[in-house]
């Protein structure tokens, strides 16, 4: 990681990450409004707009926290576009009428552009990962959730009475069943896509 | 992938491989194609997971910090529409002061002109060509009433929809021909329709209009609070007071 070649605006995702309420209140002062005006003008309202402020907020954090995002433009035109484009899908979700929205990015700056689509791929992938956990079995889902929410795998063993071997065995194959339950869906995607 | 290559991924994140075995396994990874897909899978989704459930609290208390923040923010917004500048009191009690001495009439009781606000009609939508509905709306709307009456009397012929009947009444209403308006706008309000409280407020306007206060008054009064036109309700009641 190279500190030095980061956009001066980074530190708005910095503190994202460090839930800085001065920095949050910086964000809904200079950048919401021109989201809330655009969103007001195409079909929606306030309360609408600030939906999708807090949903793009919360991607943000996410991704910030998985130490994913590394901004090289400027965070107004960045965070205006991805709210935009959250909006438009969220329109063409509740329409009857297939309106067609084209995805084709319209900002000028290349690196913009890229910055958005990193974020929305992330924001898919966990959406996808969340999706396939909810399919894991009770037991799974409850080792995993200790496995990374304890210290140790030694106090998850504990917890749950069984051996230490056990759990650690059980951990990698949960995550063994996501990892092939996402391959199955990669290998799908690709497939329909050809 | 079975078993064996989850326990191998998970112990060589866990850096428990000796050095041996983990060259191996690198060197394999660089081999095959299959396994390091699904070694980057397994890597991600351990991450995703961390992320995930290690930050939990944290993401909790910046999504209840961040709707406090927004609700701030979304008051804000408001207030400020309705924000209103003292000098602006001044000059809007002036205008109004103005119109009063210019246009005080001097009569106590409302007067139906003031409540007259025929909506727009909208019939035809794009693509239909019936001429007769958009003969009859376009009639309408340029408040040429005594040409809309024939037309929706043949439309009605065919449709009978509350629609129609109210715009009818409101038109009869218009050219003063009581009876007819006081007739249709009694069948809407004891139906179920939409213009059930449009019409119940035309009732009162057509008693208005003949000076009958009292009958007007009973019937603003049976409309329900949440009707739409309440404020006009609410200020003719004010009025008849």
């Amino acid at each position: 990681m190279n500190r030095i070649s980061h956009h001066p605006d980074q530190v708005y995702i910095d503190g994202l990450a460090n839930n800085d309420s001065e920095v949050i209140h910086a964000i809904y002062k200079k950048f919401v409004p021109k989201v809330v005006g655009y969103i007001k003008n195409n079909s929606g309202d306030e309360d609408k707009a600030q939906d999708v402020v807090q949903e793009v907020l919360i991607l943000l954090f996410d991704q910030a926290k998985a130490k994913k995002l590394q901004l090289t433009c400027p965070f107004d035109a960045y965070f205006f576009l991805l709210c935009k484009r959250k909006w438009l899908n969220e329109l063409k979700k509740y329409s009857n009428k297939g309106v067609t929205i084209d995805k084709e990015l319209t900002s000028i700056d290349g690196s913009v552009d890229e910055m958005v689509l990193q974020s929305e791929h992330f924001d898919e992938k966990q959406q996808l990962y969340d999706m396939m956990f909810q399919k894991l079995g009770e037991k799974c889902q409850e080792l995993l959730k200790l496995s990374f929410t304890l210290p140790s795998m030694e106090e998850v063993a504990e917890k749950l009475m069984v051996t230490y071997g056990y759990v650690r065995k059980k951990k990698s194959l949960c995550i063994g069943q996501l990892t092939q339950w996402i391959q199955e869906n990669n290998r799908f995607k690709s497939i329909k896509n050809t | 992938m079975n078993e064996e290559h989850f326990l191998e991924f998970d112990e060589y994140l866990q850096g428990e491989m000796n050095a041996g075995d983990k060259l191996a396994f690198e060197q394999r990874l660089k081999e095959e194609p299959e396994l390091e897909m699904a070694f980057e899978t397994y890597r991600e989704l351990r991450q995703h997971l961390e992320n995930k459930f290690g930050h939990a609290d944290e993401r909790k208390a910046f999504k209840e910090n961040l709707k406090k923040i927004s609700k701030e923010h979304h008051k804000k917004h408001k207030s400020k529409v309705i924000k209103f500048k003292p000098w602006y009191y001044a000059a809007a009690a002036s205008v109004a002061v103005l119109f009063g001495l210019l246009f005080f009439n001097y009569n106590q009781d409302p007067v139906f002109e003031d409540y007259n606000h025929p909506e727009q009609a909208f019939f035809t939508e794009r693509g239909t060509v019936d001429t007769t509905l958009k003969q009859a709306e376009t009639a309408y709307n340029a408040r040429k009433y005594s040409e809309a009456i024939p037309l929706f009397e043949t439309i009605l012929k065919t449709d009978r929809s509350a629609e129609i009947q109210y715009f009818y009444g409101v038109s009869l209403l218009e050219v003063n021909r009581f009876t007819d308006a006081e007739a249709i706008f009694n069948a809407l309000k004891s139906g179920n329709s939409i213009y059930k409280n449009k019409a119940i407020w035309s009732l009162a306007l057509s008693k208005l209009k003949q000076k009958d206060y009292k009958s007007c008054k009973e019937l603003l009064l049976t409309i329900p609070e949440d009707y739409e036109g309440n404020d006009q309700v609410d200020a003719l009641l004010d009025e008849l007071d």
